[in-house]
């Protein structure tokens, strides 16, 4: 007998001493490997986005767009490597996003994005300010939230602890980013009295010129005498309020003015910009303060590639350190995120299943095979394990739920070639034809190369998963390299180490001595009981065939019958979840607050709120979801934001999902009584897109755009399921424009720049400065303006004055200095605030967004339906939009409508996983011809792979479940496993044919023999595939693999051999 | 060491639900019994109107209502069910006794008269409203 690959390792490996040494080696640096790989929750994601904010003061939209974004647009995206350029222009400057493909390298991208700006800067129009880079990553996102509250302190003092707390923490190692939301900031107010101004004649332009000018320190050199130096230094910043308030601001009569005359110096909290609050909710520990209270948030962010959970327990331990020093013990600090700890726990509830995995497959195995053949298989599983979880030490990976799952996906898989060697092991030890070690070596040499070939197969299935682009690609990569390594590992240990350890630890079973004969095994009584029918009687065949067809056909029947529905992923249950409070634009900031705080005080009473925190006016700390949708944005009057956070998920029935739904009634209703908006927002289980739904509308002009986005935004209301409809189109916002008159201006020498500023100054307030103390943390600002009484409407205006600037203007002959009032020199006309114009690859396009909740959950059946809705709208034209699923539309000439948001991400992973597919069937085709060397003997093995289908679809019927991405890669991981069922059995029934045997007899031998490990391998798949079963994402995968596996295996052991002998019997017959 | 930490922090996430479903009943009782305690009796004040000297129309809350925590300022609303809730506003200038409002309270809601520090948010009071002399529209 000549020997194989497997059969020539098996012989050096089987007596060798450094076998078990390398077992022992491989398990020590996969334990090491487990615990150094950082932990963390969701996949690692590198998506470089960059912001870039220019201003362009003055601009109308219309004109920002035409001569900033366009350009800017234009010019970006050239760059390669860009994937999206969104742009917004709004009233005075434009927001331009790109975003990279996915794994671009984020610094490469930086400068490749500066160059590209820097050469094309000379292109923007007079009045563009210089643009703001800011690079948008992952690691923005904040891993731990310490919000910190009090019944009795304020926010500007919470602020001051959190920010001292915050520089202790900066000189932990490996945190990134220590950001504080909210509170209220020192500052130095010069509140105007516009009385006194005009009394002392001083103006506030005057005003801010002394404070900037007084407000300076500098190195004049040195003097050399007597061999020394000598520094001379001259000025004195300003240290204090007092230092602000004895600046001279102007001269009244013969006496100085000083600015605390004509202003009343503060030194205190800064203005009200935001209002943070935080509250225990129903599920709170008993004896939790009832109320809401004044709160402020540090958020902490990692450095790339540390581990979270490590970080988490770091900050942690200082924090609790301070609480001694620098925290006042009437200051609550209360951890409000810590993905450390979701980390943590998801990692262990993951290694915990996949222990689960492996125990179950041991049973099943020892269940066949005895007790000693489960240890055998048993031993194999660490070792693969231990040095898969090495190579994504070594690969950068971290440990988080979609590599783990990669390895509770294969649990079931890499036992099988163990199983199979160690199942032909035992069965030639059992029909003792040989001596112990002889019959080890043939048992390997029979499976060996059709075990390798058929691990190949199964790679070759999971491998082109790789291809998966757009941001699903990390979170389906992981799989097939966890996946391809696992199997490949798994293989070395089933020709090493399987053989040395069936060779000691399986028993030949002493006693009985008859000789083995195969035709007095129960399987084969079995199968000549069930195959013979069918070989010898065509039309029992041809019935049976007619049989599983219509099967089939049922099965893929019941997906255009909606019975399965497809969904690209359904949602996790997670601890938290967001509310998003619009209000229309121009609300006061209270108002939001107020209507904010009723939908929170809403949510305090649902029974698994554990506690909440609400933001107004500043955003709330954002996620990954956050960082995609821009979230960070969200620092308006008119925004807020509550944060909701759920009692853990063990401790409660139902899922974040349902909760979300149950309460999006309530929180709606609260909102619409005040003409808000208000959204739930979700964790989203794959990658985070701008809305679940959303319809991105093309045309000629904005108006038609936006006429034609109320028709749609109104389909979408009236749609059952879809919820959540929002549109980017502003509300009407009222504007007082002040226009200039310039003749009059110019008489009076006053510029319109110095009018424009004292507006400013009077209303926004302007910064002048910085307060130069050491003992702040946080740099204090100095700010001038009128105090909010002063400044509530057009009549408040009148008393503000401006300075003439005298004869130096050649337009005036008043004298510099003279007190002109601002109502002499403007107009005021009334307004409507221009709309914010957004763009998409260089396209104008207004966006509708919803969710889909209740009725629909999968958004392509929302889409479906409402296309018949949308098709029946008039438009201007006489045409009709029919919405566009794949690309934009090549010419604005029209209105046209495109579907995005989820649609797009399924749309592309489903492409790329049909075509990962495909090639995965030409690949595995290629193998089988390779190996055995015949064009038709593959086809009749791949028979096996739509049988799959059989069990799949109806499997998920029988769970209600969703067909989703999971299911799909469930899907082609079994074409490769039952290929490989087919490999095995067609394999032998050309040994036994070339030892002799007749083809009738072959093929029933050969199901008999084969239908044990067959059983086990399928069986070992199904039962390791039960505990992601309880995965709510995961659980598409695992009812494809254990339907579709039992399904497949038992038609493939019934259907294949009968194929095969009708194919064979004809070639064989002339 | 910071194993330790996580080990109480667990411990700590385990022994709080454990203490609150031991000693549960009697506590919840309490909690729940609590909005049936002897409403306090206050001073409702509509939020009234006045038309400012530069046309424009304003609302008007008594000074004596509004109280402050730090730079935030507060005043209790009387809901329609009789709660009450504190409502952060912001105020402009003062007329007579009374405080310009400028954002966060509405025409015609009833706010607390006279602000006491013994108030608290949630709790339901029976409402007596007082017409006090205001300036009228």
């Amino acid at each position: 007998m000549n020997e194989g690959i497997a059969g020539k390792l098996a012989k050096q490996f089987i007596n060798s001493k450094i076998t078990p040494l390398l077992m022992v080696a491989a398990l020590l640096v996969g334990i090491m490997a487990t615990f150094m790989t950082p932990r963390e929750e969701e996949p690692q994601i590198v998506v470089p986005m960059v912001d870039l904010y220019i201003p362009y003061p003055g601009a109308t939209p219309a004109e920002v767009e035409s001569r900033v974004a366009k350009t800017v647009e234009r010019t970006l995206t050239e760059i390669p490597g860009v994937d999206y350029v969104y742009s917004t222009s709004m009233p005075d400057f434009a927001v331009v996003t790109v975003r990279y493909k996915v794994g671009e390298d984020a610094e490469k991208s930086m400068v490749k994005l500066w160059s590209t700006l820097m050469k094309n800067m000379d292109k923007m129009p007079a009045g563009v300010q210089f643009p703001l880079m800011k690079k948008v990553s992952i690691d923005d996102v904040p891993v731990l939230n310490l919000t910190f509250w009090s019944k009795t302190k304020d926010p500007f003092q919470l602020r001051k602890t959190a920010v001292e707390v915050a520089d202790e923490l900066k000189k932990i190692k490996n945190i990134g980013d220590v950001d504080i939301k909210g509170g209220l900031k020192r500052q130095v107010k010069i509140v105007l009295d516009k009385e006194k101004l005009r009394q002392f004649n001083v103006s506030p332009l005057q005003i801010a010129r002394q404070v900037q000018m007084a407000n300076s320190q500098m190195t004049a050199g040195d003097f050399k005498q007597m061999n020394e130096e000598i520094i001379v230094r001259s000025g004195r910043f300003l240290e204090s309020a007092s230092d602000v308030g004895n600046i001279v601001v102007g001269i009244y009569g013969a006496s100085p003015v000083y600015l605390r005359d004509v202003a009343s110096v503060v030194d205190g909290p800064e203005e009200v910009s935001n209002y943070n609050f935080f509250g225990w909710a129903a599920a709170a520990p008993n004896g939790s303060p009832s109320g809401e209270y004044p709160a402020v948030t540090l958020t902490v962010a990692k450095r790339q590639g540390s581990d979270a959970s490590k970080l988490a327990d770091k900050v942690l331990a200082r924090v609790n350190e301070l609480k001694k020093v620098s925290i006042p013990s009437d200051v609550t600090v209360s951890e409000t995120r810590n993905y450390g700890a979701t980390a943590t726990d998801k990692v262990s509830t993951l290694l915990e299943h996949l222990l689960m995995a492996v125990v179950a497959v041991t049973v099943v195995v020892g269940f066949f095979l005895g007790w000693r053949g489960a240890l055998v298989v048993l031993a194999s599983v660490p070792i693969t394990f231990a040095l898969t979880l090495l190579i994504y030490y070594l690969l950068d990976y971290s440990l988080n739920r979609v590599t783990l799952f990669a390895l509770i996906f294969v649990t079931g898989i890499v036992v099988d070639d163990s199983i199979i060697i160690a199942e032909n092991i035992h069965r030639h030890f059992a029909m003792k034809r040989q001596p112990k070690l002889q019959a080890a070596i043939t048992a390997i040499n029979e499976v060996g190369n059709p075990t390798i070939l058929a691990t190949f197969t199964v790679i070759a299935a999971v491998l082109p998963m790789v291809f998966v682009s757009g941001l699903m690609g990390p979170y389906m990569s992981p799989m097939p390299i966890g996946a391809s390594l696992a199997m490949i590992f798994s293989l070395l240990v089933a020709l090493i180490a399987t053989p040395w350890l069936s060779f000691r630890l399986l028993k030949t079973e002493e006693g009985h001595h008859e000789e083995y004969d195969i035709a007095k095994t129960g399987y084969y009584k079995l199968f000549n009981k069930i195959l013979s029918p069918f070989i010898e009687s065509s039309f029992k065949r041809w019935i049976a065939f007619g049989v599983v067809g219509l099967m089939l056909v049922g099965a893929i029947a019941l997906v255009p019958m909606k019975a399965v529905q497809m969904k690209m992923l359904p949602f996790d249950n997670k601890n938290e979840f967001q509310v998003i409070v619009d209000m229309p634009e121009g609300t006061a900031l209270e108002q939001t607050a107020r209507v904010t705080k009723e939908i929170s005080a809403y949510l305090k009473t649902v029974p698994e709120v554990l506690s909440y925190q609400y933001y107004v006016g500043t955003n709330a700390p954002i996620n990954f979801n956050g960082l995609v949708r821009h979230y960070y944005m969200r620092q308006a009057k008119n925004m807020g934001d509550i944060q909701v956070n759920l009692v853990p998920k063990d401790e409660r029935k139902a899922q974040s999902h349902d909760i979300a739904k149950k309460v999006r009634a309530g929180v709606q209703q609260i909102a619409r009584r005040y003409n808000a908006n208000a959204k739930i927002v979700e964790i989203p289980p794959g990658p985070p897109v701008l809305s679940t739904l959303v319809a991105e509308i093309y045309g000629p002009s904005q108006v038609q755009q936006i006429a034609l986005a109320k028709q749609v935004k109104k389909i979408f209301e009236e749609t059952p399921g879809v919820v959540d409809v929002d549109w980017m189109v502003e509300d009407d916002q009222k504007v007082y424009d002040l226009v200039v008159n310039k003749e009059r201006a110019a008489f009076r020498g006053v510029t319109a720049e110095q009018i424009a500023q004292t507006l400013r100054m009077s209303i926004a307030g302007m910064d002048v400065g910085v307060l130069h103390t050491d003992k702040e943390l946080d740099p204090v600002t100095i700010q001038v303006r009128l105090p909010q009484s002063d400044r509530t409407s057009l009549h408040d205006l009148s008393g503000i004055f401006v300075q003439s600037q005298g004869m130096g203007t050649l337009t005036t002959r008043l004298r510099a200095g003279e007190m002109i009032p601002l109502s002499e020199l403007v107009k005021v006309e009334e307004k409507v605030q221009e709309k914010s114009i957004y763009r998409k690859d260089l396209r104008r396009v207004v966006y509708v967004t919803a969710d889909v909740a209740g009725a629909t959950e999968s958004p392509v059946y929302a889409m479906l339906n409402m296309d018949k809705q949308i098709e029946k709208l008039k438009v201007p034209g006489g045409y009709s939009v029919s919405p566009l699923y794949t690309a934009a539309p090549t010419s604005d000439d029209k209105l046209a409508m495109k579907w995005d948001g989820e649609w797009q991400i399924t749309f592309e992973v489903f492409r790329d996983l049909g075509t990962a597919f495909a090639v995965v069937l030409v690949i595995i085709y290629l193998l089988i011809i390779g190996w055995f060397q015949s064009f038709k003997t593959p086809l009749i093995m791949m028979i096996a792979i739509p049988l799959s289908l059989v069990g799949i679809i109806p499997g998920h019927l029988l769970h209600g479940a969703f067909f989703t991405a999971t299911s799909m890669i469930g899907m082609i991981a079994l074409a490769g496993i039952m290929v490989r069922n087919s490999v095995l059995l067609i394999d032998f029934i050309q040994i036994r044919r070339a030892e002799g045997a007749d083809l009738k007899q072959a093929v029933i031998e050969s199901a008999a023999v084969r239908t044990r490990p067959i059983i086990l391998t399928s069986g070992a798949v199904v039962i390791g595939s039960i505990v992601m079963l309880f995965d709510p994402i995961f659980q598409g995968l695992a009812i494809s693999l254990i339907w579709g596996g039992v399904l497949s295996t038992i038609l493939t052991l019934v259907v294949v051999p009968i194929v095969y002998y009708i194919v064979e019997k004809k070639s064989t017959k002339p | 060491m910071s194993m330790d930490i996580k080990k109480r922090f667990v411990f700590l996430l385990v022994a709080i639900p454990l203490l609150v479903a031991g000693c549960g009943n009697h506590e919840q009782e309490l909690k729940k019994s609590r909005p049936q305690e002897l409403p306090v009796a206050v001073a409702g004040v509509p939020v009234r109107t006045a038309v400012e000297t530069g046309g424009g129309e304003v609302l008007l809350v008594p000074l004596s209502a509004i109280f402050r925590k730090g730079e935030l300022t507060g005043i209790f609303v009387v809901g329609a069910d009789n709660r009450l809730t504190v409502r952060w506003i912001s105020t402009g200038r003062s007329m007579n006794n009374n405080l310009v409002v400028l954002g966060g309270l509405d025409k015609g809601e009833f706010v607390v008269g006279t602000y006491r520090s013994a108030l608290e948010e949630g709790v339901t009071v029976i409402k007596s409203v007082t017409a006090e002399d205001q300036t009228h529209e």
